[in-house]
């Protein structure tokens, strides 16, 4: 159990993270989402005990750790950058964490042996770090972390240097193995579809505050204010300014139609993109602009008359002054 | 065609450079007859080892080059031991805006006194604490005067280290002294052998505050005890010759094995300047 009480950090006159609360249950894997700047970072760093907050409490399987120095607090954690050592082999890399807590020769060896060859790093222990790839490296920041078995493991970005291919797979391996560890992670990232394939919950975090701390389907689906709804989504969600409220809708919940149809609203095709699995549409409807996602069969050329409806159960509803979720 | 120029060019300078040299080593196994001979006999003299026996067995010179080994070893051990924390804690810290700019210019700032104005204060200073004299009054000058170097061109071997591999050593466990001297330190190894090669050829070489801060026989340094070899009535060519030759060897010694540390480290401090 993991407990974090309105949190704050400063950076001179600027409010990094705003009274942040957040809990997170055993073996639960927290995603922090938001996009850079938004203070998620720093939040991690405070978890870590890199920075000290200037208000508020950490708390860590019932201790309070909001004093105690990052060494103490029985954390890891995988940067960004692998941050390994790059004068030691792979082997002591991976047993450094044991070879401070003073274990046995034999013991580290023996540690070490059984993580690497869980991530598949057995051929790799007598090298250096700069000798191997990205995603060999990125292996070892994990076996490092999690050889020792600690409270809580922290990951700041750890898939962003690697390339596309790679990235989808160290996420189901990375979601996998802390499904066997069972160890509460929280998980930094900008890429919503890290967040919410690997979270058991997502807080999107937008200037230093939680927006949202819900379910990956809930952060979807009942979004609390305009700010997650546009953030999470790709192509993010249509917001429509109406008199009494924003109205909300997702590209996929637009219904098109090349004929036209009754009480449905006409627009022209001002582009349509391809994926192969399904078409982007994005209609002109006088000055706005209004995007649908549909099958991969649609064909329209630019320009051509279209029809269109919003889904009206999928249809979401925002205050117009603070942005926030109304009640349908 | 280019290339030619380039190796005659360098091949020029290298004999304008080398010739005191050549000169110096030949003075030193010439006999006393051959020095003054004209014209000068570049090779083909009678050689003889006589000079090296004048100034280190019977002469001063031995003691003299025990000297400076104990000074310039004391001087960089106290200069790193005190420099290295210190451009560590500029290089991690934070420090108050206004302070963070200027601190690393004052300290640099101490190197651009021109020494001679120092000595006379130093003087005092030294008499007073009664380390005229002494191999520890003038180590503490030395490592006073390379402090600054030390610290500046540390910390910019420190700011190339990222952050985040001492942060990871903090996770893993480790205190931040424990994180400096396992991690970090054997990181800026090469930085650590440039700037301890560059302290100990300052201190080997120093003469001004050698010759003025030690005038007895037994505190002399080597640079000192070779000029003093001028006297009112005679010049002793010889054994200054053979004692210079010695001179020479440990700094080209030190140069030769940190040579790839000296050209990036010197290279590093005049990129961060």
């Amino acid at each position: 159990m993991m407990e974090i009480d309105r949190l704050t950090k400063r950076f001179g006159s600027r409010e990094a993270v705003s009274a942040v609360s957040l809990a997170a249950a055993d073996g639960e894997f927290v995603v922090l989402l938001g996009p850079s700047g938004c203070g998620k970072s720093t939040l991690l760093r405070m978890i870590a005990g890199l920075e000290n907050p200037d208000e508020g409490s950490i708390k860590l399987a019932g201790r309070d750790v909001t004093q105690v120095e990052a060494r103490d607090r029985d954390i890891a954690m995988v940067f960004q950058s692998y941050a390994l050592y790059p004068h030691m082999t792979i082997a002591q890399n991976i047993g450094y964490p044991l070879r401070v807590r003073k274990q046995s020769a034999l013991e580290i060896e023996k540690e070490v042996t059984k993580v690497a060859a869980r991530l598949g790093l057995s051929g790799l222990l007598a090298n250096r770090p700069r000798q191997l790839s990205g995603g060999e490296r990125q292996r070892v920041a994990l076996a490092r972390a999690i050889i020792r078995r600690p409270k809580a493991f922290l990951m700041d970005e750890p898939l962003s240097n690697l390339d596309a291919r790679l990235r989808v797979e160290m996420r189901a391996e990375l979601k996998h193995l802390q499904h066997e560890l069972r160890t509460i992670t929280v998980y930094v990232t900008h890429d919503q579809a890290e967040a919410m394939t690997l979270a058991h919950r997502i807080a999107v975090m937008c200037d230093g505050k939680i927006q949202q701390y819900d379910t990956p389907a809930n952060v979807y689906h009942r979004p609390a204010n305009t700010f997650v709804a546009q953030f999470v989504g790709s192509p993010s969600m249509n917001l429509i300014q109406k008199s009494d409220a924003i109205l909300g809708i997702r590209p996929e919940d637009v219904e098109l139609s090349l004929d036209e149809k009754p009480d449905w609203s006409p627009a022209r095709i001002y582009v349509t993109e391809e994926m192969g699995n399904e078409t982007i549409v994005i209609l002109a409807d006088g000055s706005s602009q209004l995007t649908a996602r549909t099958t991969a069969g649609f064909r329209a050329d630019f320009d051509t008359p279209v029809w269109f409806r919003f889904r009206p159960e999928k249809l979401h509803r925002f205050d117009p002054s603070s942005g926030a979720r109304l009640a349908c | 065609m280019k290339a030619a120029v380039r190796y005659i060019a360098a091949s020029a300078a290298l004999l304008i450079a080398l010739a005191p040299v050549y000169w110096l080593l030949t003075i030193s196994l010439k006999r006393e007859v051959d020095q003054f001979a004209y014209p000068p006999q570049w090779i083909g003299f009678a050689a003889t080892l006589q000079h090296y026996r004048d100034a280190f067995g019977s002469g001063s010179f031995g003691s003299y080059f025990a000297n400076s080994v104990i000074l310039a070893a004391m001087s960089t051990a106290a200069a790193l031991a005190i420099g290295v924390p210190a451009a560590y804690g500029l290089s991690r810290f934070e420090w108050a805006r206004s302070w963070d700019l200027k601190i690393g210019d004052w300290i640099l700032s101490t190197r651009m006194l021109p020494p001679i104005v120092t000595i006379v204060p130093l003087f005092l200073m030294l008499r007073e604490a009664r380390l005229l004299n002494s191999l520890i009054g003038l180590a503490i000058v030395y490592t006073g005067f390379n402090l600054p170097f030390v610290v500046w061109m540390m910390r910019g071997f420190f700011d190339e280290i990222p952050r985040e591999i001492e942060e990871a050593a903090m996770l893993d466990g480790e205190s931040r002294v424990g994180s400096l001297l396992r991690i970090i330190l054997p990181l800026v190894k090469p930085g650590l052998a440039a700037t301890a090669v560059f302290c100990l050829v300052v201190a080997w070489n120093e003469f001004l505050f050698a010759l003025i801060l030690t005038q007895t026989d037994s505190s002399m340094t080597l640079p000192v005890g070779i000029a003093s070899r001028v006297t009112q009535y005679e010049i002793k060519w010889g054994a200054m010759s053979a004692a210079g030759v010695v001179a020479m060897l440990p700094v080209l010694v030190f140069a030769s094995a940190a040579q790839k540390y000296l050209v990036r480290g010197l290279s590093l401090g005049a990129v961060k300047g």
